[in-house]
């Protein structure tokens, strides 16, 4: 049943400005267009509103400290703490003061906004590293995995579900105490040992989701005309896969990205929490840990940490959510 | 189905054997000096030392000293150690450091409490999730819907731990809302204590876990009342109920099977938080516990555990999957 020109509706071309019409037909990629819809998503503009800021935060962390007039791990027990190891200014029990604006930690008598300014930088820079190094292995992989037909495919598969199956935070639970016995007696070096160890850790158990979509996505778009086309012409295998297929693979990395920068923020506070991450350098969750026990009677110190760790997963969460909607062709507007 | 069952448990044994390697490696060649960790408070004298390493085995060959420690797995050993000597039976998974206690003993009494605090979340979170995802499907576009939808994806982005720390300090410490958290064991102090210690864990898990059932089984309910027969069950004048519960549900529940085993392995070796919130005496606060006090032994054996567990849950899940949704063929 062929439309016969009749029974179509004329377009009215007469009708629109010439402008406007081409305007409407203007092609636009699919990151545009994702783009597009994010900028008209409210929550999404909120949250990445938060998110700048707590990055700008975390790169100036040194800065602001110093605009407050207060330093990190610079806490002086004997003065800055009373007979109950509660600090001697500040709240709970001498009220605010500019000196230290959220208060000292009590014990230490470290400054509970320095702290927690460069424990935003911990939590962001281990993400924020964790998120790059795992993507790039995911992707490299995922490549590698789905372009080669074979045992070496199948070698691959193997290791991606071996690792799905190992418990990620019971290998952080085995990996801390053996760093701490092995740098035990070089307290500078184990304070980066620490860092490095549970970011290795985060990256180790981060690459693998990304690495089997995107050997899904290439054993789908290793078949199709483009890629048997650069194929004929000639182009070498590396090119194939960096050119041809990589750029088509944009959506899937952009929302793997944004949904892991948060997984990694909740792991890092979450290990640091259990006692298994951090202890040499300022982290949320490792402050969280130390002031569960002073809820009671010095709740402030418990609140910065907890407010700075929820809003910041709650921003990227959400954004990446939105992210993730705003690449998905099927959700509807 | 035989032959598939036999292949998976001996992939999912190479899979245990390889995470022991990783293991023992981890232990072996990562700190100066495993004897150290032995030493309390590292006071001891180097002829100790010495005498410690010769006892544990550590002057042996690395590969000496793996075959060792896996024939514990098969059959009992026979530890020295420190003057002391301890009947490790099978399963054994070595000699606590700081307890002196077979490991396997040690833990096996911790795993009733673990259990409960999964199983009790899984219940929770199966219910919540199952109930809220199917009742937005069936009012799919009212408010009602858009309500669960947005409530559940804002739940989903607070990490669990927080959630469970803010609502134990403010529902059980400060005002007391709930009973004292912590494992009753149910034979001993009763039922109603058990099931006291354990309501608040089993509500937060539940919350916080429930989100993404809600999501899943929204979506596939959604699909599947849009499916053909969906419509001529209602053509043939099925009640509402029935066509939900005996047509629909039984085509959305195999995609919510599926994540659910792979949740349930995770919350299993995954409880640390949970224990470690609510004080609870399981199996994660008992490897949380060792790393304090760096005994390497208790550590092992509960990576392992957690590992066994995963694996395990992931070949049945593969299996019930295939009994759920017909055109699964196991080969």
């Amino acid at each position: 049943m062929a439309l016969t020109p009749l029974e179509m509706a004329a377009p009215d071309v007469t009708q629109l400005p010439d402008q406007e019409k081409e305007a409407e037909i203007a092609g636009r990629s699919p990151l545009q267009i994702a783009l597009a819809r994010l900028r008209s998503d409210k929550i999404a503009m909120v949250c990445s509103a938060i998110v700048l800021i707590f990055v700008l935060i975390a790169i100036f962390a040194p800065l602001i400290a110093k605009l407050f007039g207060v330093e990190v791990r610079a806490g002086d027990p004997s003065s800055d703490t009373d007979i109950f190891n509660f600090p001697v200014i500040g709240p709970p029990d001498h009220g605010f003061t500019w000196k230290a604006p959220l208060g000292l930690a009590p014990n230490t008598g470290d400054d509970n906004l320095a702290e927690w300014l460069y424990g935003a930088r911990t939590s962001l820079g281990i993400a924020t590293v964790s998120t790059a190094v795992s993507t790039l292995i995911g992707i490299t992989i995922g490549l590698v995995a789905g372009f080669s037909r074979g045992w070496l495919d199948r070698v691959i598969s193997f290791i991606i579900d071996t690792f799905l199956a190992l418990p990620l935070l019971l290998i952080a639970l085995a990996l801390a105490p053996i760093i701490t016995l092995r740098f035990a007696d070089q307290p500078t070096t184990l304070k980066y040992a620490q860092v490095i160890a549970l970011t290795s850790v985060l990256i180790f158990f981060g690459w693998m989701q990304l690495a089997r979509l995107i050997r899904g996505e290439v054993l789908s778009l290793r078949e199709r005309e483009f890629v048997q086309a650069a194929r004929v012409m000639g182009v070498p295998t590396r090119l194939i896969l960096f050119k041809e297929l990589l750029p088509n693979m944009m959506a899937p990395i952009i929302v793997s990205i944004s949904l892991g920068l948060p997984f990694f923020v909740t792991a890092e506070a979450g290990f640091s929490y259990l006692g298994i991450g951090i202890v040499g350098v300022p982290s949320w969750g490792q402050t969280v840990n130390k002031a569960v026990e002073y809820f009671d009677t010095y709740p402030l110190y418990l609140y910065a940490p907890v407010v700075g760790i929820f809003l910041l997963v709650v921003a990227l969460n959400l954004l990446g959510d939105a992210i993730r909607d705003a690449f998905d062709p099927k959700t509807r507007r | 189905m035989f032959g598939y069952i036999v292949r998976r448990l001996i992939a999912g044994l190479l899979v245990i054997i390889a995470v022991s390697m990783v293991v023992f490696a981890i232990f072996f060649y990562g700190p100066n000096d495993p004897a150290l960790a032995y030493c309390p408070e590292s006071r001891c004298t180097p002829q100790r030392l010495d005498n410690l390493r010769h006892n544990l085995g550590l002057d042996q060959p690395a590969p000496k000293q793996y075959a060792e420690y896996m024939s514990g797995y098969v059959h009992g050993r026979h530890i020295a150690s420190g003057g002391i000597s301890i009947d490790c039976d099978w399963p054994c998974m070595g000699v606590s450091f700081k307890y002196r206690v077979n490991v396997f003993d040690y833990l096996w009494k911790r795993v009733p409490a673990t259990f409960s605090v999964a199983i009790g979340g899984a219940i929770c979170f199966l219910t919540i999730g199952l109930f809220s995802g199917i009742f937005a499907a069936r009012r799919r576009g009212t408010t009602a819907d858009k309500a669960i939808v947005s409530t559940s994806l804002f739940i989903n982005a607070i990490p669990y731990y927080l959630l469970a720390l803010l609502a134990y300090l403010y529902l059980v410490q400060s005002l007391s809302i709930f009973p004292q958290t912590g494992y009753f064991n149910p034979l001993d102090e009763g039922p109603m204590k058990f099931i006291g210690g354990m309501l608040l864990p089993w509500v937060m898990i539940g919350i916080s876990y429930s989100t993404q059932y809600a999501r899943f089984s929204r979506g596939a309910m959604v699909d599947a009342l849009n499916e053909d027969y969906v419509r001529t069950a209602r053509a043939k004048g099925l009640a509402e109920r029935i066509i939900v519960r005996r047509h629909a549900l039984r085509a959305a529940i195999v995609p919510v099977v599926t994540i659910f085993g792979l949740d349930f392995a995770y919350l299993l070796a995954g409880t640390i938080f949970t224990e470690k919130i609510f004080g609870i005496q399981g199996l994660g606060l008992a490897g949380l516990d060792a790393v304090t006090r760096t005994d390497l032994p208790i550590i092992s054996a509960t990576v392992m555990m957690g590992a066994a567990a995963i694996v395990l849950a992931n070949i049945v899940v593969d299996i019930l999957y295939s009994v759920i949704d017909p055109r699964v063929r196991l080969t």
